[in-house]
């Protein structure tokens, strides 16, 4: 029960005049918000609406790591990217979610010109790398490979290989031949994938016998080992344990230090905790891509809010 | 299929409502009880207070649980984050209203004294306080500007009304004195309902875009 309904006009315009009568008490003006903040009647701040939010520009980095321009991917003829573009920004994780066949792995595939490996499979557009277009024609897709590492799903350490030999078999293959180099190397690639700590004493060992997230680790230094610039993971995490997945977690925001990391998550926990910035796809289209942040508490797209709030997918 | 953390949220919404009325009562109540001089609605009031206090440590632990249980983000985030603070208002509203009833039982009765002031600066908040949680309940933020309007008018009001007391102040006069401090208590507590009204308009509009209010 309310002692008023609606408000009293007269008692409204009286104190209005009141208002005009006592201006010079009028406090003053500290209020700390700069868009609007005078007392004077008519200018009160307005709510920001929601068509306002929504005609905000589309993001943009600026000076990307890699920018994939237009990029369409065909499996047998199938479109399966129709028309991505996004930029990475340099030493930042940026992670790309949506639900099963959006076509997060195929952008991560092209990206390193793995796609191309793939039979009928086809892409067009542009992604450049550092001023590079790595589907240029005189682009050698071996090149670029070794610009970028790469994790999959699942640990896949080459299983007649030593922990030693798998980190090390990218350079002999390279053709690196100074075995203390490549013991640096190796050292190095296996601390900065915060693993050598555990395997110091068994670098013979075989590369099978570790748990799997010290596998997925070996593969991250294997990667690492190359020196790569940019870092793809593909789910990383989604074959390991709790305990697993926080160490690679807690490692890609390590590795971002000395190196760019895309990577494609199921998880959109994970995807908050560890991206700067988030892309979301869906249907092959890229439909939102922001600060992680911005994403995950103020989705400008309502396709977004509904795949991350899981009201579907 | 009903999401897990849409039956917690649905929880937390009813908690939230039962608030939101209970507040309003709980102040209406307080300013009806000063109007007529009656102070034997305190202990209810004390206890509408206390059960507002109870609900808000309750919303707090069901909002923390949400959070924990099922990491929730965007317009769900933002309702939760936005009913723990709610919850805090609506445990003010009735916390200023003990104050109310509190000034009359120490000060009073109060019967020969002007209570236009007060009478006048409440409709404004109750009236503010309808609109919020109307608002709450719509999730319409096409209003929300009217309530920072009547906040304006709020404090002009009482800067007038305190600015007055101040400056008829008569030296041995109990009777007189009374009036003036009840009445500048009580209108201090009713501007600062009226400024909590506001929180649950900052509120609505957090939850609806994701923006602070740009009032503040």
């Amino acid at each position: 029960m309310y002692l008023v309904g609606n408000l009293d006009n007269s008692l409204k315009s009286s104190i209005k005049d009141e208002i005009d009568d006592i201006s010079k008490y009028s406090k003053t003006e500290t209020r700390t918000d700069t868009t609007t903040t005078t007392t004077e009647e008519g200018s009160l701040p307005s709510i920001k609406a929601e068509t306002e939010r929504k005609s905000d520009t589309e993001f943009k980095i600026e000076n990307p790591k890699l920018s994939v321009q237009s990029l369409k991917a065909w499996f047998s003829g199938k479109l399966a990217l129709k028309g991505i573009n996004l930029d990475v920004k340099e030493n930042c994780v940026t992670a790309l979610i949506g639900p099963s066949g959006c076509g997060k792995t195929t952008l991560l595939r092209c990206i390193n010109r793995m796609h191309d490996l793939t039979p009928n499979a086809m892409a067009e557009g542009k992604i450049i790398l550092d001023d590079i277009n790595i589907y240029d024609k005189q682009s050698d897709p071996v090149l670029i490979k070794r610009r970028m590492g790469m994790v999959f799903q699942k640990p896949n350490p080459f299983p007649t290989m030593s922990i030693y030999d798998n980190v090390a078999a990218g350079l002999k293959l390279n053709g690196i031949k100074d075995k203390n180099l490549i013991k640096d190397i190796v050292h190095d690639s296996l601390k900065g994938a915060a693993l050598w700590e555990e395997v110091k004493n068994d670098l013979d060992k075989p590369g099978i016998s570790l748990s799997g997230g010290q596998q997925q680790r070996l593969c991250i230094a294997r990667a690492l080992a190359m020196q790569p610039e940019i870092l793809l993971m593909d789910e990383p995490t989604s074959a390991l344990d709790p305990i697993a997945s926080s160490k690679i977690e807690e490692l890609m925001n390590d590795l971002k230090k000395n190196l760019t990391v895309i990577i494609v998550t199921h998880n959109m926990q994970q995807a908050a905790r560890v991206s700067d910035y988030t892309a979301f796809m869906y249907l092959g289209e890229l439909i939102e891509f922001g600060p992680t942040d911005q994403i995950f508490k103020y989705p400008k797209k309502e396709l977004t809010e509904r795949y991350i709030s899981g009201k579907f997918g | 299929m009903v999401r897990l953390l849409d039956l917690g949220l649905t929880k937390v919404s009813s908690i939230i409502f039962d608030m939101a009325g209970l507040a309003e009562n709980t102040v209406s109540k307080a300013i009806t009880s000063y109007k007529d001089d009656d102070t034997s609605t305190k202990n209810q009031i004390f206890e509408s207070s206390a059960k507002l206090r109870f609900l808000q440590d309750e919303v707090s632990e069901l909002c923390i649980e949400l959070i924990a249980r099922f990491q929730p983000v965007a317009t769900d985030l933002r309702y939760i984050k936005s009913c723990m603070e709610l919850s805090y208002v609506f445990s003010r509203f009735g916390r200023y209203a003990f104050d109310i009833i509190t000034v009359l039982e120490i000060l009073g009765p109060l019967e020969l004294c002007d209570k236009s002031s007060v009478m006048r600066m409440s409709k404004l908040v109750l009236e503010m306080m309808d609109l919020g949680i109307s608002a709450l309940r719509l999730r319409d933020n096409s209003i929300l500007a009217k309530i920072y309007e009547m906040e304006e008018m709020v404090d002009v009001l009482y800067r007038k009304s305190t600015r007055e007391s101040s400056q008829i102040v008569i030296a041995n006069n109990y009777s007189d004195n009374r009036c003036n401090i009840s009445t500048a208590l009580i209108l201090k507590y009713l501007e600062r309902i009226s400024d909590h009204a506001c929180y649950i308009a900052d509120s609505v509009n957090y939850i609806e875009t994701g923006m602070a209010s740009p009032r503040r």
